[in-house]
C-alpha cells in the first residue's frame, strides 16, 4: 500500500498534518480541536443541517460548515472567532426555540447536576426532569460548550403524542432536533429505509412513511436510530429512566454464531442496555434486535434461578450448594455409563463445553453427549454439520459476483450478513433469493423465487446447470459464488434433499457456503468434542490433513427412546423426545415450565456474569467478558460441573479459574492456541456402517414439530423478553 | 389545399383557460363552420401572448388585431363583423397591446416595442405544430451545431457571453465546459422548468408558446456536453405546458430530431418530461436532482457540483428554460449578432414577469441593461391609475425592494450586484404609493416559512421566528426590538443557512428596512 501523502493545514494558528480527503471537522477532531456539531456522526455521511460547526477559511466566502468542507493543502482555518461564537449562539438559540430547554437554562442547573444524578420520571418540584436523556444529552453538552446561558425565544412545544406502540423503544418527537442521524443510519448504514423525513419546513417530522407503526414499516428493531440520537427523542423502553451508565464492558453476543461485539452498559452492577460497536471488524456495529434489545430483560428476568433447589413432595425447596453438589455427585458416582445422558447446549462457552466433555468421557465414561441440534436436525445432522463446518467467513460476500440466498431472512437476525448482501446487490452483484415466504432481501434481489421447499432441489439443479464449466473438459473458471442458507431450510422437514444439493454446489461447483443457524457456539461444541463420535480437537484443521471424522448418525446412536437413570441438562431445557429417567438434573439460568419436573435445579450464571470464549460461525475465537457479578448464588456452568466432579473423584477435573481451563484447552487442541487466527475445520462425513438403525424411531417429525423460534439456552426469547413476543408473532405472520 | 385567408389565434394558457378559452374556441370554430368560412379561416391555439387579466384573448392575422375579454356571446358578432365583413369590433379591442415583435425592432402600437429573441415565436406560431416552428428557421441551429465540434459550440456560447437566466447568474459556457471536461460514460442535461418563484410565469410562456425552441436548445446543449439523455423537470401545475411539451417531443421524434443518430450526425439524444414535486426548493438545482432521483427534495451538499457529479452522480448540467431558449438563436445567428443586444457584461435580452400596480401586467422581453423606469413606464404602461411609484420587488421573493433612486439603474446581472440587488428570475412586483410595505414583507416571509425545506436549523426555525415577528408588527403589537430582530435573524440565516433559499431572505428584509424603516417603525405602538 502506498503511503498517503499528508496535507498541511493551519487550524487556529496551529500547523497540523492531516490525511487528504477528509473534512475540516475530521481533521480538527483528529487533533483534538473542538468544533461543536450535532448532526455529524461517524460513520454517517455528512449532512450539514445543524450549522453549528461553521468555521472561517481563508479564501472561502462566508462561514462554511466544517463537516462538509474538505481539507486542502495550505488551508488556513479559524474555528473560534468572536463572530463564529456569536453565530453559533444564535443558531443554537433558534434550535432551542422548539426544544424544551428547562434542563438547559435553570438557575439550579449546577446543583441539580451534582446532586441529582438519577432520573425521575415524574418531575420533582421544578418539574424539569421529564427527558429520559438527561445527563446523556449531546444538546446539554453543546449548550455548555457554546456558552449559551439563556435564550431569547419562547420555547414552542410541538405537542406530538409520544409514540409508544412499538416494541423496544419509544419516540417523543417533541425532543427531536431533526439532525437526521436516525434517518441516515436507518437508510445508509442499515440499508433498511423505515425512517424518513415527513412534511417539510417547520412541520418536518421523522417517522415511517404513511404513518405506519415501525413494525408495519419493516423496522428491524436494530435500535441504531436510538443509539445515534443525540437527544431524548428516541429511547429504549427498559433502560430509559436509568440515567447515565457507570460502566461499559465490551463482549460478544451469544444469541447466534455471528458473534457481534456488544458494548454492555452497566449501572449499579446491572446490565441496563447494549450498544453496538461501530468499529467492530466482525459486525461493523450492525446488531440485530436480539443483541441490541433482548439481553437486559433476559439477564434480569424474574425467572432467574438464584439458589439450588431440590424437588420434594411439597414442591421445590432451596438448598445449599454443598447439598446440591452432594446430591448430584451421589446420583452420578459409579453409575453405568449407559444409564446417563448428558445434554449440553451449543450456547455454552468453550470452557463450559471443554469441562462438560471431559466430565462425560473421562469421569462418567460415556460418549453420549447429547445436544439439541441432534433432535432438531435428526437424520440430517451429519450433512448439516458438514455444511456448517465448511462455512466461509462473511466477507466472501464483499467480493462475490453471484449470491444465492435460500430460506434466509435477515430482518430479526443475521443482520450483518443481510446488510452485506443488500450492499452487494445495490452495487450490482447478481442476487437470487429463494424462500417459502417473503424474504426481506427480495426487494433488492434480481430474481426472487417463492415456492414450497419440495420444489427447491429441482430449482437448485437448474441453477447448477447454468454454471460455466459444467461440461466435460472445460476448465472451471475461478468462482465467486456464495450461497447463504437460513432458518426456512434448516428447520424444514424437507431439508435433507436441499442439503444434498448445497453440498454438491459446494463440492462440485465451488460455491462458498454461509449457514445462518442459531447454534451460537456450534463450532466450539464440535472443537471441544462435545458430540458423539467426534474427539476433542479433531475437527480443527492444523493445515495438514484434510479429512475429518466420519460420524455415525447420532440420532440412532443415541437411542433416545431408552430409559436412563440420570439425565443431566447443562444449559438446556427438557425437550421433546427426552428419554424417561429416574433423576433429572436441570442446570440453567431460568426456571422452566415443563411436564417433566427436574429433581435437582442448579442455577447457572449468564454470559454477562462470566468470562470465556466462543467460536463463531466464521471460525473466530471471540471473548465473553464478565460485566456484572453472578446473579444470586449462581455459578458458571464449568464451575458447577467441576465441583460435582470433585465430589465424585477428587482431583479429576479440578478447575478454579477460567485461565486454567484455557491453558488446558490450548495444550490439548494445538490449533486453538493462536486466538487471532481464524480457524478452519475438517470435513465431517457420515459413517456408513452396515449396522443400520439401532434405536427406536422417534415419533413422526411432522406431528411433533413446533415452528422454529429464537431461543437462548433452550428458553424462547419471546417468553422472557416482552418485545420479542411481538417480533415472533410478526415473523409467524409473514 | 385551400388558401387560408385569415389565421385566428386563440391564446390558451392557464389564465385564459380559466376565463373560458376552451368554450370560446369551440364556439369560434362552430361559428366559422356555420358561416361557411372554414375553407378560408383557420383557428389555431397559441400559448400565452404576454398579457394577463384580459380574459380570453384572440388575435387575427395577418392584420395582427388583438381582442380581449372575448366571451362565447361575442363570437357570432366577431365572426360576422371581422372575419366576414372585415370591420373591427371596437368594443373588444385590447386597449393596451402587449407588443411583441421580432428582432427587427419594428415599432407598433402604444407601447415600446420589445426585441424578441427568446419569445420570437410565442403567440405567433401554433406551438402544437412543429412545421410552424420549422418554417421560422426552427431546428436550423442543430444542423449548424453538428457542423461544429462540441468544443466549438461551447466556444460560440462563451463568445456570446450568455449568462444563466435561472437566477444564480452563472456563465452558461463555463458550466457546460465543466460538464464537457468531467470524466463520465453518461452525462445529463436537465432543463429546470420548475418556475417556483411566486408571480413568475415567463418560463411557462416559452413552454406553452414555443416548446420546440426549448427542445432544440436542449439538443444543442446535450451535444455540447456529451449528454445523450435530457430531462425537463417541470412544475406539476403546468399541465398545459406538460401536454404541449410531450406533443412537441413526440413530433420531434417523428421528424427524427430526437432519437438515434440525429440528422445523420452520429449524435443520439432523447428527452423525458418529469413532473415536479411542487416545492419551491425543488427549483434549486441539487434539490431538483434529488427529486428527479425520486428522493425528498432537499438540496445536496456542494461540492461536488452537478457538473461533476449530478444526476445519479454523473456529470449533469442544469439550465433554466430561458437560458436554453437562447441557445438556438445564438448558434443560428452567431455570437456577434447576439452581442448586439444587451450590455457588455450581460448580452442578450431578459424576459421579465411584471406584476403589481402597473397598467399592463404581463411578460416583457427587454434588452439586458434596460432600466426599471423603462420597463415600468415604457413597456408596462406605467403605474396604474397614474399613481406614484413607491418601490418594486425585483428578482422574486428573495429579491430586493428597489426605491425611486434605483429607477434609472441599468438592470443586468452584473450591474445590479453593485447595488446589492439581484435580477433573479426576472420577476418584478411593482407597488404604488398606496401599497403597504409591512403587508408585503409579511407575505414574503410567510412564503419563505412555507417553502423552507426544513433541512437546516437556521432556515427552518429562523423563518418561523421571522413570521412571528412580522405578524406581531403587522398586528400593531410589535415592540421596538422587533425591527432589529428581523435583520438579526435574517443575517444569521444569511451566514449559516445550508442553501440559497435560507441565505437570501436577508435581501428583501434589509432593502425594505433601508427604504421604509420609518414606515415599519410607525406600526410599532408606543
Ligand atoms: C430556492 C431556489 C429556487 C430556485 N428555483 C429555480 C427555478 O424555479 N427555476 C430555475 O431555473 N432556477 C431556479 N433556481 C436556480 C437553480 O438552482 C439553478 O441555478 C438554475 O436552474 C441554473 O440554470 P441557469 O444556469 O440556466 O441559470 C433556484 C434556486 C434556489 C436557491
Ligand atoms: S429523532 Fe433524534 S436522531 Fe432522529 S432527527 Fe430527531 S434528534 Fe436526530
Ligand atoms: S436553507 Fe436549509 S432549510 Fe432552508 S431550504 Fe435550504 S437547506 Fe432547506
Amino acid at each position: 500500500m502506498t503511503k498517503e501523502k499528508k496535507l498541511s493545514i493551519t487550524i487556529d494558528n496551529r500547523k497540523v498534518a492531516v490525511k487528504p480527503n477528509i473534512t475540516i471537522l475530521q481533521a480538527a477532531r483528529e487533533h483534538n480541536i473542538y468544533i461543536p456539531s450535532l448532526c455529524t456522526l461517524e460513520p454517517l455521511p455528512s449532512y450539514g443541517a445543524c450549522r453549528l460547526c461553521i468555521v472561517e477559511v481563508d479564501g472561502l466566502r462566508g462561514f462554511p460548515t466544517s463537516c462538509t468542507t474538505p481539507v486542502d493543502d495550505g488551508m488556513v482555518v479559524r474555528t473560534d472567532t468572536a463572530e463564529i461564537r456569536t453565530l453559533r449562539q444564535e443558531v443554537l438559540k433558534l434550535l432551542l426555540s422548539e426544544h424544551p430547554a428547562s434542563c438547559l437554562f435553570c438557575t439550579e442547573h449546577d446543583e441539580c447536576k451534582d446532586y441529582q444524578g438519577t432520573i425521575r420520571k415524574v418531575g420533582v418540584t421544578t418539574g424539569c426532569r421529564y427527558c429520559p436523556n438527561d445527563s446523556l444529552c449531546e444538546l446539554q453538552t453543546i449548550t455548555e460548550k457554546i456558552g449559551l446561558t439563556e435564550t431569547s425565544y419562547p420555547v414552542y412545544y410541538r405537542g406530538f403524542p409520544v409514540e409508544k406502540s412499538d416494541p423496544f423503544y419509544d419516540r417523543d418527537y417533541n425532543l427531536c432536533i431533526l439532525c437526521g442521524r436516525c434517518v441516515r443510519v436507518c437508510n445508509d448504514i442499515r440499508m433498511n429505509g423505515t425512517l424518513s423525513f415527513k412534511e417539510r419546513g417547520k412541520q418536518t417530522t421523522i417517522g415511517a412513511a404513511l404513518d405506519r407503526t415501525h413494525l408495519d414499516a419493516g423496522c428491524e428493531f436494530c435500535g441504531a436510530c436510538v443509539s445515534v440520537c443525540p437527544t431524548g427523542a428516541l429511547s429504549t423502553k427498559v433502560s430509559k429512566w436509568y440515567g447515565k451508565p457507570d460502566g461499559e464492558t465490551k463482549t460478544t453476543c451469544v444469541y447466534c454464531p455471528v458473534g457481534c461485539e456488544l458494548l454492555l452498559q452497566i449501572k449499579n452492577n446491572e446490565t441496563i442496555d447494549v450498544f453496538p460497536n461501530y468499529d467492530s471488524t466482525i459486525d461493523q456495529g450492525l446488531l440485530c434486535v436480539k443483541g441490541r434489545f433482548a439481553i437486559p430483560e433476559y439477564v434480569a428476568s424474574p425467572e432467574r434461578l438464584a439458589t439450588p433447589q431440590r424437588m420434594t413432595p411439597l414442591g421445590y425447596e432451596d438448598i445449599s450448594w454443598d447439598d446440591a453438589i452432594d446430591e448430584a455427585a451421589e446420583k452420578l458416582s459409579g453409575i453405568n455409563p449407559e444409564d446417563v445422558l448428558i445434554v449440553v447446549s451449543p450456547q455454552l462457552t468453550n470452557e463450559d463445553l471443554f469441562v462438560a466433555e471431559r466430565f462425560a468421557r473421562e469421569l462418567i465414561g460415556t460418549d453420549q453427549i447429547m445436544s439439541v441440534l441432534i433432535t432438531d436436525m435428526r437424520e440430517e445432522t451429519v450433512s448439516f454439520l458438514n455444511l456448517a463446518s465448511a462455512s466461509s467467513p462473511f466477507n466472501v460476500i464483499d467480493t462475490a459476483d453471484t449470491i444465492l440466498t435460500i430460506g434466509f431472512d435477515s430482518t430479526y437476525g443475521f443482520t450483518p450478513i443481510g446488510i452485506k448482501i443488500k450492499k452487494a446487490a445495490k452495487a450490482g452483484v447478481n442476487l437470487t433469493t429463494l424462500s417459502v415466504h417473503e424474504s426481506n432481501l427480495d426487494i433488492v434481489s434480481g430474481e426472487t423465487f417463492q415456492m414450497n421447499v419440495t420444489k427447491w432441489p429441482a430449482l437448485l439443479d437448474s441453477i447448477m446447470g447454468k454454471m460455466p464449466g459444467n461440461g466435460k473438459g472445460t476448465k472451471l473458471k475461478p468462482l465467486n459464488k456464495v450461497v447463504v442458507i437460513g432458518a426456512e431450510v434448516i428447520f424444514s422437514p424437507k431439508r435433507g434433499a436441499v442439503f444434498e444439493k448445497i453440498v454438491e454446489m459446494k463440492d462440485r461447483f465451488g460455491w462458498k457456503v454461509i449457514v445462518a443457524h442459531p447454534y451460537t457456539n456450534l463450532m466450539g461444541l464440535l472443537a471441544m468434542g462435545a458430540f458423539p463420535g467426534i474427539k476433542r480437537g479433531e475437527i480443527v484443521s492444523d493445515g495438514t490433513k484434510s479429512t475429518g471424522p466420519a460420524v455415525e448418525d447420532p440420532l440412532s446412536a443415541m437411542d433416545l427412546a431408552r430409559h436412563r437413570k440420570v439425565v443431566y441438562l447443562i444449559g438446556e431445557v427438557p425437550f421433546e423426545n427426552l428419554p424417561e429417567c429416574d433423576f433429572l438434573i436441570y442446570q440453567n439460568a431460568l426456571s422452566v415450565k415443563s411436564t417433566r419436573k427436574p429433581d435437582l435445579v442448579l442455577p447457572s450464571s449468564l454470559f454477562t456474569e462470566l468470562s470465556g470464549t466462543i467460536i463463531s460461525a466464521e471460525g473466530r475465537i471471540l471473548p465473553i467478558r464478565k460485566a456484572t457479578d453472578p446473579y444470586g448464588k449462581s455459578m458458571p456452568d464449568w464451575q458447577i460441573i467441576s465441583k460435582i466432579s470433585e465430589k465424585i473423584k477428587s482431583g479429576a477435573l479440578k478447575y478454579s479459574s477460567i485461565s486454567a481451563i484455557q491453558t488446558d484447552i490450548k495444550k490439548q487442541v494445538k490449533s486453538l492456541s493462536d486466538v487471532k487466527k481464524r480457524l478452519e475445520f475438517r470435513k465431517i462425513s457420515a459413517k456408513t456402517s452396515g449396522k443400520g438403525r439401532t434405536g427406536k424411531r422417534l415419533s413422526d417429525p411432522k406431528s411433533s414439530r413446533k415452528p422454529w423460534e429464537e431461543k437462548y439456552r433452550g428458553i424462547a426469547l419471546k417468553d422472557v423478553v416482552s418485545g420479542m413476543l411481538v417480533i415472533e408473532e410478526r415473523r409467524r405472520h409473514e | 389545399m385551400n388558401r387560408v385567408r385569415n389565421h385566428v389565434l386563440i391564446s390558451i394558457d392557464a389564465g385564459t383557460i380559466m376565463a373560458g378559452a376552451r368554450a370560446v374556441e369551440k364556439a369560434l370554430t362552430e361559428e366559422i363552420v356555420r358561416q361557411g368560412l372554414s375553407d378560408e379561416i383557420t383557428v389555431l391555439e397559441t400559448g400565452s401572448i404576454g398579457a394577463t387579466g384580459q380574459g380570453v384573448i384572440i388575435v387575427v392575422y395577418p392584420e395582427g388585431v388583438y381582442y380581449g375579454n372575448v366571451t362565447v356571446q361575442d363570437i357570432p358578432q366577431l365572426v360576422e363583423e371581422h372575419l366576414l365583413k372585415g370591420r373591427l369590433v371596437k368594443r373588444l379591442l385590447l386597449s393596451e397591446l402587449p407588443k411583441q415583435h421580432v428582432v427587427t425592432k419594428e415599432k407598433t402600437g402604444l407601447l415600446k416595442e420589445q426585441p424578441r429573441i427568446v419569445l420570437r415565436n410565442s403567440g405567433i406560431i401554433d406551438p402544437e405544430n412543429i412545421d410552424e416552428y420549422i418554417a421560422r428557421e426552427g431546428y436550423e441551429a442543430i444542423g449548424k451545431a453538428f457542423s461544429l465540434k462540441p468544443e466549438g459550440v461551447i466556444e460560440e456560447i462563451k463568445k456570446s457571453g450568455l449568462i444563466g437566466r435561472g437566477g444564480a447568474g452563472f456563465p452558461t459556457a463555463m458550466k457546460w465546459g465543466f460538464a464537457h471536461n468531467a470524466p463520465g460514460d453518461q452525462k445529463y442535461i436537465i432543463c429546470n422548468a420548475d418556475e417556483g418563484e411566486p408571480g413568475t410565469f415567463k418560463d411557462r410562456l416559452i413552454l406553452e408558446g414555443d416548446p420546440h425552441k426549448l427542445i432544440e436548445g436542449m439538443i444543442i446543449a446535450g451535444y455540447a456536453i456529451g449528454a445523450t439523455k435530457g430531462f425537463i423537470y417541470i412544475r406539476g401545475e403546468y399541465s398545459l405546458s406538460i401536454e404541449r411539451l410531450e406533443k412537441a417531443i413526440a413530433q420531434a421524434r417523428q421528424y427524427e430530431l430526437l432519437g438515434d443518430n440525429i440528422l445523420e450526425s452520429g449524435f443520439s439524444f432523447d428527452l423525458s418530461v418529469m413532473k415536479g414535486a411542487g416545492a419551491y426548493v425543488c427549483g434549486e438545482e441539487t434539490a431538483l436532482i434529488e427529486s428527479l432521483e425520486g428522493k425528498r427534495g432537499h438540496p445536496r451538499l456542494k461540492p461536488p457540483f452537478p457538473a461533476i457529479a449530478g444526476l445519479w452522480h454523473k456529470p449533469t448540467v442544469v439550465n433554466n428554460v430561458e437560458t436554453l431558449a437562447n441557445i438556438p438563436e445564438i448558434i443560428w445567428r452567431g455570437a456577434t449578432w447576439y452581442r448586439g443586444y444587451g450590455t457588455e457584461k450581460c448580452p442578450g435580452t431578459k424576459v421579465y414577469t411584471i406584476i403589481g400596480n402597473v397598467a399592463t401586467p404581463g411578460i416583457i422581453e427587454a434588452e439586458m441593461g434596460t432600466t426599471l423606469r423603462d420597463i415600468i413606464y415604457e413597456y408596462a404602461g406605467g403605474i396604474k391609475e397614474g399613481k406614484k411609484f413607491k418601490c418594486a420587488l425585483v428578482g422574486g421573493a428573495a429579491g430586493a425592494f428597489l426605491g425611486p433612486d434605483m429607477l434609472d439603474v441599468q438592470m443586468d446581472f452584473a450591474n445590479l450586484k453593485e447595488y446589492a440587488a439581484v435580477l433573479g428570475s426576472g420577476a418584478i412586483l411593482v407597488m404604488d404609493e398606496d401599497a403597504d410595505i409591512v403587508d408585503m414583507l409579511q407575505s414574503v416571509l410567510h412564503f419563505f416559512k412555507h417553502e423552507s425545506c426544513g433541512h437546516c436549523v437556521p432556515c427552518r426555525l429562523g423563518t418561523a421566528q421571522l413570521v412571528k415577528v412580522i405578524d406581531r408588527i403587522a398586528a400593531s403589537k410589535g415592540i421596538k426590538e422587533d425591527i432589529e430582530k428581523l435583520s438579526n435573524i435574517s443575517d444569521v440565516m444569511r451566514d449559516t443557512s445550508f442553501c440559497p433559499l435560507g441565505q437570501s431572505l436577508c435581501l428583501p428584509i434589509s432593502s425594505a428596512l433601508k427604504y421604509f424603516h420609518d414606515e415599519v417603525y410607525a406600526r410599532i405602538p408606543l
